[in-house]
């Protein structure tokens, strides 16, 4: 008798009854249309498929569904009804810091972290955190500063 | 679960290796990635058993299932050990990938390997029929050729952290972030009163296997830094020969050079 792969999926219990071999990435576009889930190199190398997994963040690419069994996962789509997401997303727009906005759910979600582990990061702690999220537009310095101005505004919240 | 299983107890993963013609899944980083073989996967993420961060005296057991990110976080993680493994990719990578796993890729650009290579660690491997413990130096026998029986799982790394301070670490890479390494360079060096008692080095990303001579390095040990120093020529010529760089992104040549300046540099930070 085999049965399916048991999660959460941004909150709610979710059985995934396919192969445990298939990439989450995949599953959560196309099975769960949560397409906030941004597809980008397919190998770890931009960060802007990233989810939370049990509250880290992860490249959802390099993710096999088997893995997530009995994990929480987070993508932005859940994120955005967080009051931590408010706080992010104004101190975002605040600054200008998104463009064509493709890296921003992971950017986002890697802003999340950083303020998770660290709610008073230094400029190097930020730029480490995002260390792994490409963005071609900004130049980063807007996002930088967005993170920055989150960590203020947000105080209490991390 | 199709194609799939997840033990949650180490016994329980050896049986369904031994059982399966399973592929093992611990952070998933390297799999996930470029051609993928079929077939199932099991999932090493809940066993317990490989987590494991112990002190027994000079050795450190590390289970092979810990996450950089976890070892990075953990105050028993030698410091060697900790700013190799946070020069690695990034949080999202570091999150998942293991030090297993980075052993098991088989690969001499693994950046803990190298750690584990210089440290002389050894690797404790299990199946259902039992344990063994063999060097890490035994357990690579070429590129992607490993001495790991179809039954057996990597469990533990045992990391002898006696002389790993202090220690000379470089990784050249073509970034910071992401980058894999075009070489590394790992030296140990302990010298009590002007005599060197333990000298160690090894080399990344050079051939198929990270490099550790220590037949060479013996050159060194028991003597006096002046002694070391009227060597110096010899043991630097004997690495020199037996330095022969695979070609790859970066030429041999350039690869050949960086790792006689890191060697050279390694000395003369220890006096010679």
């Amino acid at each position: 008798m085999r049965q399916g792969i048991v999660f959460q999926l941004n909150g709610e219990e979710t059985v995934y009854e396919g192969s445990a071999t298939d990439r989450l990435l995949d599953v959560l576009r196309e099975e769960y249309r949560l397409t906030g889930v941004k597809c980008g190199c397919k190998e770890g190398e931009c960060g802007s498929c990233s989810v939370l997994i049990d509250d880290k963040l992860v490249n959802s690419c390099m993710v096999a569904m088997g893995r997530v069994q009995g994990s929480s996962v987070v993508t932005i789509e859940g994120f955005s009804k967080t009051e931590r997401f408010k706080v992010l997303d104004a101190a975002y727009a605040s600054v200008s810091a998104v463009q064509c906005g493709y890296c921003i759910p992971g950017m986002i979600l890697a802003s999340n972290c950083i303020l998770s582990k660290n709610p008073t990061p230094t400029e190097a702690d930020i730029r480490e955190g995002i260390s792994g999220n490409l963005c071609r537009c900004t130049g980063y310095n807007a996002i930088v500063k967005a993170i920055q101005i989150a960590a203020k505004e947000g105080e209490g919240l991390w | 679960m199709v194609n799939g299983f997840v033990p949650t107890s180490l016994e329980e993963a050896l049986k369904i290796r031994a059982a399966n013609d399973v592929i093992p899944y611990a952070g998933g980083t390297d799999l996930m990635i470029g051609e993928r073989r079929e077939g199932a996967y099991l999932f090493l993420n809940r066993v317990p058993e490989l987590k494991i961060v112990k002190r027994e005296g000079d050795v450190l057991r590390l289970g092979a299932g810990c996450t950089f990110s976890e070892l990075i976080e953990h105050p028993e993680t030698p410091a060697l050990l900790k700013e190799a493994l946070q020069r690695i990719a990034a949080p999202a990578i570091r999150n998942e990938a293991t030090i297993g796993g980075n052993i098991a890729n088989g690969s001499a650009k693994a950046d803990s390997a190298l750690i584990f290579f210089v440290a002389d660690a050894k690797l404790k491997l299990a199946s259902t029929a039992g344990e063994r413990v063999i060097p890490i130096k035994a357990f690579y026998l070429g590129r992607k050729k490993l001495d790991l029986r179809p039954n057996e799982l990597i469990t533990e790394i045992l990391l002898p952290t006696k002389w790993l301070t202090p220690y000379y670490y470089q990784k050249v890479g073509a970034r910071k972030a992401l980058a894999i390494s075009r070489l590394s360079f790992a030296g140990l060096m302990h010298i009590e009163n002007g005599v060197i008692e333990h000298c160690a080095t090894a080399f990344g990303a050079v051939s198929a296997v990270v490099l550790r001579r220590d037949d060479i390095d013996a050159m060194l040990v028991g003597k006096t830094v002046e002694q070391a120093k009227q060597i110096r020529g010899e043991y630097l010529a004997a690495y020199r020969q037996a330095i022969d760089p695979i070609k790859g992104r970066v030429s041999s040549e350039y690869r050949k050079m960086v790792c006689m300046n890191l060697l050279e540099d390694f000395l003369e930070a220890n006096g010679i």
